[in-house]
């Protein structure tokens, strides 16, 4: 059932993604409907999952690698859902969709049963720490979504080539606010991820070098981008560029870390 | 019953016939009066803008006027000469496909064009003296069509005008002008056209520079923009969201280097210039500046050009959006027209069956009442199994296309020529299927 669910939730996502790229095939108006209906089931049946797995293993699913991804495409769904829904637009969908479909698809090959994790007030605090910081790396995901886009449709623009790209993707100040709002999202909700994990670590002693270097890079990264965009006045190309790098940063230290990390399998 | 359109348009007639023969909103009522009755149409409705002048009509009885006859003896007196060679005449379907494909604007002069859908909407108000329940009917569906051609195809899709392109152009970067500050270089025609569309669109700030002050000044008090000196304006660049280019200028007059030291204090906000002018007021190198977006009068044409090629691909989506719409309002037509033949048919058996009643129960003497009961519900139930197969086929045939003629035959084999074609019922004439059906029937 959990399976089937998260399949359901993995079509889904890669159905919205297919239907935003529609408009670049044809020149028809954005199907905004039609992709916050798909993502909408992807997330409840996504929550179903999730609610039937935890339930099952009579915890939070979300340690252990599996279930991990399983909470982190959750999140890349609802943080894409509620941008398109407040946008108006689809065009999100286009790197969205596949990330949030892939790293479902993910958790269902490796199976999200939950690797184990402390129960009581430990283990609420340590699910929070868990769900504020997957709530950041969605949002980072979402800037950086919003800065290739950015990045692609510029190259377009520059270089005066008014083909689909041109046609049906939003304007370039609308991608730089969804970076603009990303960035400061992903900054706030990984430093309440960060301030969590570290008293969660004093409190209980449990501290592990692989997660504090991940989670430092992540939340310097955000940060960075937040802090560039606020106080440096980054905005348009030099941002777009930004958001991307700090995104694949966090995900080559993910990988970086988790190679190194000395039971790969709790990690995360 | 016939349904016809007939008039010039700007695929038959040049410029100067179409002005001649068209007809402001206030000649409009006389005009289809005039036209109704000397046609003895039973409805009318006359659409005329600048690209076209048609009459929508709906004739009246076999061996009345020729209503064609009447639009171009109209027409013809109107342009002052004969109108026929710049005419057309459509039928039927196609009068009722001409209507849809030119409320969609598949028929206009820039195909897919918006304005013509409010023309054709403005024409039936001011018709609707002289439309009936079958023009009525055609306008609605040709409205609704025509907002169903522009939400599921890309025909109206896009920028179809150099001044549309510009604008789409700079939306493409600030999505909305609203608030934006934008110059004008230029205070010629094409800088006064560049400067109303601006504003148009929201800009806050408008501002205008020109070599000659007082040309600026002029033009920026027409338009309520503020005018500046031609030296001065490179010290606003850097405020400045967009930049219009529209002098007369021989040569490059905004170099790479005044437009690197504006981009130098803007920071990262992009800066759109549009270069309309022709030779280019911009030295191309310009757009290679970091966010700095560049377009001239070419670019604006290739826009122009891509979009009118993808609308063009759309029509056939289009047509087929039509086709549908048309046998659909083809059978309700025909089955309205079927229904007061059915109706005088039906009538008239029932007088027969009265009649024949009456003397068989004369001539059977006394009966008892449920003797004379039995007897009625036999001829009334008799008769309703004879009618009702006939009934059903008439209605059939006529909704199936083959009918009108065979309604037609009906009339005339069960001597109905004096039923009553469809005429407009008392009640407001924006009616549905059903309210037009019951009117028919009362």
């Amino acid at each position: 059932m959990v399976a089937f669910a998260l399949l359901l939730a993995v079509t889904c996502y890669a159905g919205a993604a297919a239907l935003a790229v529609t408009p670049l095939a044809r020149p028809i108006g954005p199907p905004v409907q039609g992709v916050v209906t798909a993502l909408t089931v992807g997330v409840l049946a996504h929550v179903v999952a999730l609610a039937i797995a935890g339930y099952a293993a009579g915890e939070l699913p979300i340690a252990g690698l599996g279930a991990a991804l399983s909470v982190a495409g959750l999140a890349l769904g609802t943080a894409l859902l509620l941008a398109e829904s407040l946008a108006r637009d689809v065009t999100l969908s286009l790197i969205g969709g596949p990330l949030a479909a892939g790293v479902t698809a993910a958790a269902v090959l490796l199976g999200s049963r939950p690797a184990g994790q402390p129960r009581g007030a430990q283990g609420l605090w340590l699910a929070s720490h868990v769900a504020v910081s997957f709530v950041g790396i969605a949002a980072l995901a979402t800037a950086a979504a919003a800065g290739a886009l950015y990045l692609v449709e510029r190259r377009e623009l520059k270089s005066r080539n008014f083909g689909s790209v041109f046609r049906s993707f939003p304007p370039l100040e609308t991608l730089d606010r969804v970076n603009h709002l990303g960035a400061l999202a992903a900054w706030v909700a990984l430093t309440l991820g960060i301030v969590l994990a570290g008293s969660y670590s004093v409190a209980y002693g449990q501290l592990e070098g692989p997660q504090v270097i991940w989670g430092g890079v992540a939340w310097l990264a955000a940060g960075a981008l937040a802090l560039g965009r606020q106080l440096g006045g980054w905005r348009a190309r030099r941002a777009a560029v930004a958001a991307t790098v700090a995104f694949v940063l966090v995900v080559a230290s993910y990988l970086a870390t988790r190679a190194l990390a000395s039971r790969p399998g709790h990690f995360l | 019953m016939a349904l016809i359109v007939s008039g010039i348009s700007h695929r038959t007639a040049p410029i100067e016939t179409r002005e001649r023969c068209a007809y402001g909103v206030r000649e409009i009522g006389p005009t289809l009066a005039a036209v109704c009755e000397a046609a003895r149409a039973r409805e009318g409705v006359l659409l005329s803008t600048c690209n076209r002048t048609e009459f929508y009509l709906v004739e009246g009885e076999p061996g009345e006027p020729d209503a064609v006859a009447g639009v171009w003896t109209t027409l013809s007196a109107r342009l002052g000469s004969d109108a026929t060679p710049f005419g057309y005449v459509r039928r039927d379907r196609d009068a009722v496909r001409h209507l849809m494909r030119v409320a969609a604007g598949l028929d206009s002069m820039v195909l897919g064009e918006a304005q013509i859908h409010g023309q054709v909407r403005d024409a039936w108000e001011l018709s609707r003296g002289h439309s009936g329940p079958v023009l009525n009917r055609l306008f609605q569906t040709a409205l609704s069509v025509a907002g169903r051609v522009r939400t599921e195809t890309a025909v109206g899709r896009g920028a179809a005008s150099v001044s549309s392109a510009a604008v789409l152009l700079a939306k493409k970067i600030f999505g909305s002008l609203q608030g934006r500050r934008a110059m004008v270089l230029g205070a010629g025609e094409m800088a006064s056209l560049a400067l109303q569309c601006l504003l148009d669109e929201g800009v806050r700030a408008a501002l205008v520079a020109n070599r000659t002050y007082e040309h600026a000044d002029a033009l920026a008090r027409r338009h309520g923009a503020t005018a500046m000196r031609y030296e001065d304006c490179w010290s606003q660049l850097g405020s400045v969201d967009l930049l219009i280019c529209s002098t007369a200028a021989p040569h490059v007059v905004v170099t790479r280097e005044q437009v690197a030291q504006a981009v130098a204090q803007r920071g990262d906000r992009p800066l759109c210039i549009l270069d309309i002018a022709l030779p280019r007021d911009v030295d191309p190198t310009v757009g290679r500046l970091d966010n700095v977006f560049l377009y001239d009068l070419d670019d604006l044409r290739a826009v122009v050009s891509a979009n009118l090629e993808l609308r063009r691909a759309e029509l056939p989506t289009a047509e087929h959006v039509i086709d549908g719409e048309v046998e659909r309002y083809w059978e309700w037509l025909a089955g309205l027209a079927a229904v007061p033949v059915v109706a005088g048919f039906r009538a008239a058996m029932e007088r027969l069956r009265a009649e024949e009643l009456t003397h068989a129960l004369r001539r059977m003497g006394d009966l008892s009442p449920d003797q004379r009961a039995a007897l009625e519900h036999f001829s009334r139930a008799l008769m309703n199994k004879f009618l009702h197969e006939p009934s059903v086929r008439l209605r059939a045939a006529a909704a199936n296309g083959r009918g009108l003629a065979i309604v037609d035959a009906a009339r005339y084999l069960f001597a109905l020529h004096d039923t009553p074609v469809p005429t407009s019922p008392a009640v407001d004439d924006r009616t549905t299927d059903t309210e037009i059906a019951n009117g028919e029937r009362r």
